[in-house]
């Protein structure tokens, strides 16, 4: 997975551009770039999960929202009940790791079930699933049903202020920065080389003595585990959980930019959810049909990109 | 001495269709032993309920006295039993040094490690190089597989049954597709086995079965019809007239 010249420079400009962004913010006294940019960096964690299971080991998971929605709910449902809870529940150290294992918990037995079935039938299995989460919480009124659940300050971190949107930017940077050198270094391991291999050839990774069925078990559970941690930061970002976020619209929007960013491209995630974020950011101020806009723009990335924005970056024979 | 491999009354059928009909069959332990038949005599079905991708429907399976009629895959790989496919199944996006190194690291064991960096890991590519080495491929190693030849995709079909060390190899047309040069080539590479790995070979390359073959069974409607040494199939009239012709 080499990347071209002309990807690492990309690379930097953007991790400089990202890293800059609160100045220029203050600067153009547009202090909403910054949540834009909390914004772009928690879909990204998202979309890298996601494309974990989707781009590296073939499986297209069409339920990834449920990951997100209970990893944001983990962190919500914990700060509603903090009067009657210990006082470290709204702890970051304690919350958003509770965030990472609870998806990861049920991912482990549904994924045990959806992993029986492949193609189709996988991609509507894991869609039924999300869809259950989603109408559970919608049904759940204690916890706002609908309405959503909002929480009335972000999960406390070590010298960080809570209503500092500036210090929470770095931290979801830093998260992303982190769940990506995690993910490059799983995708050049042994793991990663069987995932690969599985996605490319399954029946030639049996036949050579290998049993698919707990790679991908593992890979499943990893994904949800990640896309919990984004899931509590876009929670913590906007202090309120949404049903939304469980929706089966979410579970295809993370897809879209999957494919946006570069099938199986890592640093892909990162230009797949940027683009998305900024180009639903950009067309909503100009018009309240903007899905009318983006439906088109998609499509043609998909047509004139094949490799997705990543892969374009690189050049014909640049990137994967 | 029992053979390696021994196959007693094998049945599979699809709907109507017998495709495996009381099958016996044997393979001692280094021979190499030819199965052939004309089209659609049940070959490849026999190959995969062999290798495991089928269940038969009755008979039984051994692999050096062991029932493996049952287990999955995997375990027969394990056990000690490869195939390869007559129609080409490497990873197409990996090189040919990564589609071996692939499976050495497989044969090592779990795959449950999430660190350390498997492209520069000397213990698989080391091992990896010198299969390919003995199939001819390793000028070709650090190629991308969708970028090598159909017959040097051959050679890395084979060299990936290969680097699973098996004790009995499951060939299912390895000349498929292969110009004369390159089957005269793969016929002399397979000749170098002998004595080393038992192979059942399945094949429609009648030089090289008669070249390489220590024995030979002849499938006709998933029976086998006739079984012995090549110079005596040769001369079995019933052969002659369900698969070989007159001369």
């Amino acid at each position: 997975m080499g990347e071209s010249p002309r990807q690492i420079v990309v690379l930097a400009a953007a991790f400089a551009l990202m890293v800059a962004l609160p100045a220029i913010a203050s600067a153009m006294a547009r202090p909403d770039f910054v949540t834009l940019g909390s914004q772009i960096a928690i879909m990204a964690i998202a979309v890298a999960s996601l494309d974990l299971l989707m781009g590296r080991t073939g499986l297209p998971s069409f339920g990834h929202a449920a990951w997100l929605g209970l990893g944001g709910y983990t962190v919500g449902i914990l700060a509603f009940h903090q009067a009657d809870l210990p006082w470290f529940v709204t702890q970051a150290w304690f919350a958003w790791p509770m965030a990472i294992l609870v998806p990861a918990a049920l991912a482990a037995g549904i994924g045990a079930l959806c992993l029986r079935t492949s193609g189709i039938s996988f991609i509507m299995i894991t869609l039924a699933f999300a869809q259950m989460f989603f109408f559970l919480f919608i049904a759940l009124k204690a916890y706002g049903g609908d309405d959503g659940l909002s929480m009335r300050r972000r999960n406390a971190l070590p010298g960080i202020a809570p209503r500092d949107d500036v210090a929470f930017y770095y931290v979801c940077l830093a998260a992303l920065v982190l769940v990506l050198f995690l993910l490059r270094r799983i995708a050049a391991s042994r793991f990663g080389a069987v995932l690969d291999g599985i996605r490319q050839n399954e029946r030639r990774m049996m036949a050579i003595g290998l049993s698919p069925y707990p790679y991908k078990l593992a890979a499943f559970v990893m994904s949800a585990a990640i896309a919990g941690l984004a899931g509590a930061l876009h929670v913590n970002l906007f202090r309120f959980a949404s049903p939304d976020l469980l929706h089966w619209t979410m579970s295809g929007e993370l897809m879209v930019m999957v494919v946006l960013g570069g099938l199986g491209s890592l640093w892909g995630a990162v230009f797949g959810a940027a683009a998305m974020v900024l180009l639903h950011s950009l067309l909503a101020q100009w018009t309240e049909h903007w899905q009318i806009v983006l439906g088109p723009i998609l499509v043609a990335v998909v047509l004139l990109a094949r490799r997705g924005l990543w892969g374009a970056l690189g050049g014909p024979k640049g990137g994967q | 001495m029992s053979a390696l491999l021994e196959v007693r009354g094998l049945c599979k059928r699809f709907g109507g269709l017998v495709a495996t009909d009381a099958l016996d069959l044997d393979v001692r332990a280094g021979e190499i032993h030819a199965l052939i038949g004309p089209n659609g005599a049940g070959k490849t079905t026999a190959i995969a309920q062999i290798a495991g991708e089928q269940r038969p429907d009755a008979g039984t399976i051994r692999l050096a006295g062991q029932d493996i009629t049952t287990l999955p895959v995997s375990a027969r790989v394990r056990a000690g039993m490869t195939r390869s496919f007559q129609i080409t199944q490497v990873l197409m996006q990996a090189t040919a040094l990564a589609n071996v190194a692939l499976v050495e690291q497989v044969r090592q064991g779990h795959s449950f490690r999430f660190w350390r960096d498997a492209g520069r890991d000397t213990g698989l590519a080391g091992p990896a190089l010198a299969v390919l080495e003995r199939v001819g491929l390793a000028p070709r190693a650090p190629v991308v597989a969708a970028d090598l030849s159909h017959g040097e995709r051959r050679q890395l079909e084979l060299a990936m049954a290969l680097a699973t060390h098996p004790r009995l190899l499951l060939l299912d047309e390895p000349m498929a597709g292969l110009g004369s040069i390159e089957c005269a080539a793969m016929t002399v590479l397979l000749q170098s086995l002998k004595g080393e790995v038992a192979i059942l070979l399945v094949e429609h390359d009648m030089d090289a079965v008669f070249a390489l073959a220590d024995r030979i069974t002849v499938l006709q409607n998933g029976a086998a019809i006739a079984s012995g040494s090549p110079a005596a199939i040769r001369a079995d009239a019933a052969v002659r007239d369900a698969y070989l012709g007159t001369p």
